[in-house]
């Protein structure tokens, strides 16, 4: 079943386009890298759909309904979660109330059901020492927090931006299997933004490539790679 | 454990404030009423604060409440007592209305607003010489409860009370990290289901509304007041002072800071008149420079510190 789809989307910054024509679809349960060089619109995509920035034209639907213009917090209600490129930890709140934001606003938990609820949650990711403050936590630990955070707002749908950034390969297959767990458990679509292929491949059913903001392919990655146009656009077009 | 502890010890502080009267005198009670006045105006800007929302229109809605008050009774006959309750809703709706506006604003937008509305509010009074009385001010019949010294301190006290059971309730229920979630980062806020506008326009009623009590309480027990005395810009000042110097983001920061300054104040205000203003400038210059988190947070720092090589000691030990 469709979650998530986009038809004809589109973002421009006075006369800059970063976002051109996307039209896409995301099913329950599959993981969709999304790829592309630096400055393709990936990040944007990703705004766009969650809420933070508006489109400026094309539409947004998620489980038949449309959100185009839907504030953020109301969509993270509803089921769209994500985390962020750069790491947005709550400094001044401990590890569990950072969880805990999550369940509270866009569950409309109370507290106490909340915090059992984030327990839970970050005993799923293997995160520890909740009670810490977020400046004592390791990157690894940072990046699990925003997954539970997101994963409070009980998702169906979870962007995860760069996740795999400063972490070394033990740390990154870790991550990965966590990941591929969890999309299974909770039957969630996940779209991932990763510039290191071997994370895509391995993680992904399928990818979107975006090149200067347009869709130019789709596919498994193993397709895909092989797609001359993306090749160009990696590697540029003297190659 | 702890918190059964702190419990008692708030419980007691508190009966020995009602109990004050029975063997303060008339002058120490007057003082008592300023530092509480100042102290409930500190913990409510502090409340607005958490969410990282610097203002500086405290005076304009203690202003506001004070004259609501005032020309409810003088010219629509309530009830003083009333009046303060009329006097805290009408600032609070105050606050709703304009707060569709001015909570558009982020930082210092934000601050220059609420200074702007305190203008606007002094010079709307000061010019609607026919209702409002003008430059000259406004009399009341009387002082509430006949100015009983003892009714007018508890008076003030149960404003005060209310002020930190709100401020209580921010610390401790989902407010807390709604206001914290908005204060570190919006975006992260909005992406996690807070509804930014929403949490921040019921920090600035309540807040507003708790400023606009404080106003009312203290025209009614002073029996008058004009615009230079209403919204008078040390009741923007002195609270922030007082909320910086005890730390801020916490209920107990900014009545420590009101104790001790509001106390040095009146000290200071018999020694060198006017003079206590630049002691009140320094004090603020060398908060912000040395302790940005406060006499709390330094506290909190040295005893977490403490309690950390005490661990470690412990650990060799074994």
């Amino acid at each position: 079943m469709s979650k998530l789809t986009t038809v004809g989307l589109t973002k421009a910054f006075s006369g800059l386009v970063a976002v051109n024509d996307v039209s896409f679809n995301m099913e329950e349960g599959e993981i969709l890298g999304i790829i592309g060089p630096n400055g393709a619109g990936k990040t944007t995509f990703i705004h766009l759909v969650s809420g933070i920035l508006m489109p400026t034209s094309g539409t947004i639907t998620f489980k038949g309904q449309d959100i185009t213009y839907a504030p953020a917090h109301q969509r993270s209600r509803m089921g769209i979660a994500r985390t962020y490129q750069l790491i947005h930890p709550l400094e001044n709140l401990k590890v569990i109330e950072n969880v805990m934001v999550g369940a509270v606003f866009s569950k409309d938990m109370s507290l106490k059901a909340a915090r059992l609820e984030s327990e839970r949650i970050c005993a799923e990711l293997e995160l520890e020492g909740l009670e810490r403050d977020t400046t004592q936590l390791s990157i690894l630990e940072i990046k699990k927090m925003e997954i539970a955070r997101a994963l409070a707002n009980e998702p169906e749908v979870l962007f995860l931006d760069e996740v795999m950034a400063g972490l070394n390969s033990d740390e990154t297959k870790h991550l990965i299997a966590t990941i591929q767990r969890i999309a299974r458990e909770r039957k969630l679509a996940v779209g991932v933004v990763e510039h290191v292929m071997g994370v895509i491949r391995e993680l992904t059913q399928r990818v979107i490539v975006l090149e200067a903001g347009e869709l130019i392919a789709e596919g498994p990655y193993g397709e895909v790679s092989k797609n001359p146009r993306v090749i160009e656009a990696y590697l540029g077009g003297a190659a | 454990m702890k918190n059964k502890t702190s419990y008692a010890i708030a419980a007691g502080i508190a009966v020995i404030m009602i109990a004050f009267p029975a063997f303060l005198g008339a002058y120490p009670l007057n003082v008592a009423r300023s530092v509480m006045t100042y102290m409930a105006l500190a913990i409510s800007w502090d409340m607005l604060l958490r969410s990282g929302q610097i203002s500086f229109g405290i005076a304009g809605l203690f202003g506001l409440g004070s004259y609501a008050s005032a020309l409810a009774v003088l010219r629509g006959g309530m009830d003083p007592f009333l009046s303060i309750v009329f006097a805290a809703v009408f600032a609070g709706v105050m606050a709703y209305a304009l707060g569709f506006v001015v909570l558009r604003l982020r930082s210092m937008y934000f601050s220059i607003t609420t200074l702007a509305l305190m203008e606007i509010f002094r010079i709307i009074i000061h010019n609607l010489h026919d209702f409002s009385g003008g430059p000259e001010g406004v009399v009341l019949p009387g002082v509430i409860f006949k100015g009983s010294a003892s009714a007018l301190y508890w008076l003030c006290l149960g404003g005060l009370f209310i002020t930190i059971g709100a401020s209580y309730y921010f610390e401790k229920s989902k407010m807390h990290l709604a206001l914290t979630a908005i204060r570190n980062d919006e975006t992260s806020a909005r992406s996690n289901g807070v509804d930014i506008f929403k949490y921040l326009l019921i920090a600035f009623v309540v807040t507003s509304t708790l400023q606009g009590m404080m106003g009312a309480i203290q025209v009614q027990s002073y029996g008058f007041t004009m615009p230079d005395t209403a919204f008078d810009g040390n009741f923007t000042l002195l609270p922030l002072a007082m909320a910086l110097l005890g730390g801020v983001h916490s209920t107990i920061g900014p009545m420590a800071g009101a104790v001790l300054l509001g106390v040095s104040a009146e000290w200071l205000k018999l020694q060198i008149p006017y003079g206590h203003l630049v002691v009140y400038g320094i004090i603020i210059i060398i908060v912000i420079l040395f302790m940005p988190q406060g006499i709390v947070g330094m506290v909190r720092k040295a005893s977490r510190t403490g309690r950390r090589s005490g661990r470690k000691a412990g650990a060799s030990n074994e």
